[in-house]
Formats: C-alpha cells, sequence, structure tokens
C-alpha cells in the first residue's frame, strides 16, 4: 500500500510535470487544440463543460493503457527473480537514469539528450496523424492510448519499478496508482496548454528536474541499503542523528540468551538502531501488527536472509555469532526502510 | 528532390521533433522530416521547384525553432 501511495505522490507531485517537461505539452496542447475546433468552433462556445470531456477521455485511456503495461511489466518481471543485490543494481541504474534525465531538463550538455526515449520516426508520424484526425471523440480516447508510446523520463522509471515488483496486479496498480497520480496535472495542462507560456513552461521545467533529483538521490540510497552499505544517506543521517542522543536512547539491547526484538511497521522499523553482544548466537524477532507496507518484505543483506512477513504475526531469525564491533544492516527489500544491529564489545 | 540537414539547437524534449514533422503540413513541397531531438538536427527531403531552404528556415521559426544550415 505504502509503494502504491508513493506511486500516487510521485505521479502528482513529478509525473505530470515531467509529462509536461518532456512531452513540451504537445499531445496536451494538440488535443486542446482540437477541442477548441472541434467543440467551440461547431457550437459557438454554448457548452462549455464539453470542452473538459475529450481530456478526461483522453487521461481515462491513457490510464488503462499504463495500467495494462504495468500488469505486462510485472509480469515480465516474475521471470526476473531479483536478489537484493540485482535490486540494488536496478535501483543504482534507475538513479542514472532520472539524475540524466534531470540535467537534461536543465540543459547542462547536449550528451545528457540521450537519457532520453526518443520514439522511431514511424511512431510519431502515426501520433502526428491520429492528432489531425479532428471530429470525433475516438481521437483524444487514441492519443491517450498511444501516450504508452512515448513515456516521459519519470514514467519510464515507474515502468522500472513495475518490473522489480515481479507480480501482475502489483505492476499494474502501481502503474495505476502513478497515472492517477499525474493526471490532475495533465488535465490542467491540458485544459490551459494555450495560456503557458514558454516561461513558464521552463519554470515547471526546472521544478521537475531539482524533484527528480531528490527522487535520484533516494533511489542511490536504496541501493546503497540493498547493499547493507553504512554509508547510504539514511544511515550516515541516522549516525549523525544517534551520536547528537544520549547513547541507548531510543535503541534497543540485548544481554545473551535474550532475544532482539524488532517492530516492524508500516514506516519502517522500531528502534531502528540493536544493540547486541558480539560473540554469542541471538534470536532476532520480527514483530508485525497490521502492517501492509514493503516493510514486511525484510532483508539482511551480510546474512543473505530474506522473509516476507506476514501482516501480523512473529519471525524469529538465528543470528550466527559476530564479532566485535560488527554492524549488520537490516533493510525492506526496497531499501526504502533501513537500520541495523550493532555488536558490541 | 532536395535533401538537407538543419541543426535544431533549441529542442527541449523528444516531442519537439514531433512538432518539426508538421513542416510537411505547414509548407507545400516538403516530402519528408526526420528530426532529432538527440543530435539536434532534422533532416528535410523537399521539391527545391516548390520550396526553398530559407523557406523551411521561416517555417521552423513559425513552430519557434531555430533553424540553421
Amino acid at each position: 500500500m505504502a509503494a502504491l501511495i508513493a506511486a500516487l505522490i510521485t505521479g502528482f507531485t513529478t509525473g505530470g510535470l515531467s509529462c509536461m517537461a518532456v512531452q513540451g505539452g504537445l499531445l496536451a496542447s494538440s488535443l486542446a487544440q482540437l477541442i477548441e475546433k472541434d467543440l467551440l468552433g461547431k457550437r459557438g462556445g454554448r457548452d462549455q463543460w464539453n470542452i473538459g470531456l475529450p481530456i478526461f477521455l483522453f487521461l481515462i485511456s491513457k490510464l488503462a493503457a499504463y495500467t495494462i503495461l504495468g500488469g505486462l511489466l510485472g509480469g515480465l518481471g516474475k521471470f526476473f527473480q531479483l536478489n537484493p543485490l540485482s535490486q540494488a543494481v536496478l535501483q543504482f541504474i534507475i538513479a542514472f537514469f532520472i539524475i540524466g534525465n534531470a540535467l537534461r531538463m536543465l540543459n547542462v550538455h547536449p550528451i545528457f539528450r540521450y537519457f532520453t526515449f526518443e520514439p522511431p520516426a514511424f511512431i510519431t508520424r502515426l501520433i502526428r496523424k491520429k492528432t489531425r484526425q479532428a471530429g470525433s471523440f475516438a481521437t483524444p480516447i487514441m492519443l491517450g492510448a498511444m501516450t504508452v508510446l512515448i513515456p516521459c523520463g519519470v514514467t519510464q522509471t515507474m515502468m522500472a519499478a513495475a518490473i522489480a515488483t515481479g507480480d501482475v496486479l502489483s505492476g499494474a496498480a502501481l502503474m495505476f496508482a502513478f497515472t492517477l497520480g499525474a493526471s490532475p496535472v495533465f488535465f490542467l495542462l491540458s485544459y490551459f496548454a494555450t495560456k503557458l507560456g514558454a516561461l513558464t513552461e521552463k519554470y515547471f521545467t526546472r521544478i521537475a528536474a531539482v524533484v527528480l533529483i531528490v527522487f535520484g538521490l533516494l533511489a542511490v540510497n536504496s541501493g546503497l541499503n540493498l547493499l547493507g552499505s553504512r554509508y547510504s544517506f539514511s544511515s550516515l543521517a541516522e549516525g549523525v542523528v544517534s551520536a547528537l542522543e544520549v547513547r541507548h536512547q531510543g535503541q534497543a539491547s540485548a544481554t545473551p540468551g535474550t532475544d532482539l526484538v524488532l517492530n516492524v511497521v508500516d514506516r519502517g522499523y522500531r528502534p531502528k538502531r540493536l544493540h547486541a553482544p558480539a560473540g554469542v548466537p541471538l534470536t532476532l524477532t520480527l514483530v508485525t501488527k497490521e502492517v501492509h507496507s514493503c516493510s514486511r518484505a525484510f532483508l539482511i543483506p551480510a546474512l543473505d536472509y530474506g522473509v516476507i512477513l506476514l501482516a501480523t504475526g512473529e519471525e524469529k531469525v538465528q543470528i550466527p555469532p559476530q564479532e566485535p564491533g560488527t554492524i549488520l544492516p537490516f533493510t525492506c527489500s526496497m531499501g526504502m526502510y533501513s537500520g541495523e544491529i550493532i555488536f558490541d564489545l | 528532390m532536395k535533401r538537407v540537414e538543419l541543426r535544431v539547437m533549441d529542442m527541449h524534449c523528444t516531442s519537439c521533433a514531433l512538432r518539426l514533422q508538421e513542416l510537411e503540413d505547414l509548407l507545400a513541397g516538403v516530402i519528408r522530416v526526420e528530426a532529432s531531438y538527440r543530435k539536434g538536427k532534422m533532416t528535410v527531403t523537399f521539391d527545391e521547384s516548390k520550396v526553398t531552404v530559407k523557406d523551411l528556415v521561416a517555417g521552423a521559426r513559425k513552430l519557434g525553432y531555430t533553424a540553421v544550415e
């Protein structure tokens, strides 16, 4: 559920803007011109409400097309059983792609133009022909479906995330949430396309680029967490925070022969830092209570341990004796939530 | 029939290439426009008895782009 909400927010915050930035409002403005020509021209602007209908149909069609695409990508991901290492590599590729796209949008250097997917000429020609065929509501429906052929940078990133779900329904739900989130901005863009000047577009492009860089860095953070690195941004931030706190405050520790208890909640792991004695075997008990986020997919990369926890329940993990000073990072399978066990002297 | 390659550096997205294809409708005599955002250029195939390179540049300007031979 958390992944779907994140996809919805991503769509709302960057998806719509990125569509505008990458597609330059072309489809939207073509659509707006089509609508104005087709409806306003014929009816003399009498029925203002109908102007929004073709845009609505366009977005519904786009939503359906991307949901189907998400399902297909999720199904494709089933064939690639991703372990933490390959998921980390995927996150780094996504980060590379997102940041490259952001730098392209900021016009840092023409080389970054290669970060965008350029559809073959026959596809753009086909879309252009459909755009010209004004006169019926079939046109916006057709155009909406065709946007799957020219996905923007953020959409392409979400498509990679749909593959990573490895499940038809999850992939479809992810793309549905993302496209739904992007729809309001796209609707407004389409509606006011002709009123948006080049300056406004440039301004929004820059905002979208900055947001993309943040998302790129989050992907790097996820990749580092999946590798069990202590140098992920979240681990470093946690280190700084805990250095400022009184030792063991908000942390848990265990004595030999006792369990370490980690509460798995929707927003991560509590506490994020556990202390344990070195040199003795330990049992880590993972406790869930009505948890529905990706924190249920629990990994300890260094032990090559992974489990999908029940929404409510307990799972015991046997941890072999560790050297004093060892730090054992744990994370969710997406690398979004993380924490660590510190083996004291 | 003539082919000319023009640099268009002020494209800012892949759809700009799509827009430049509109030259096929805008100017009689333009047979085919192959525009690339990545390369920042477009190759135009046209009937030189009906349209000139100057017309192509003017047409691109009308669409909001600066084309340079």
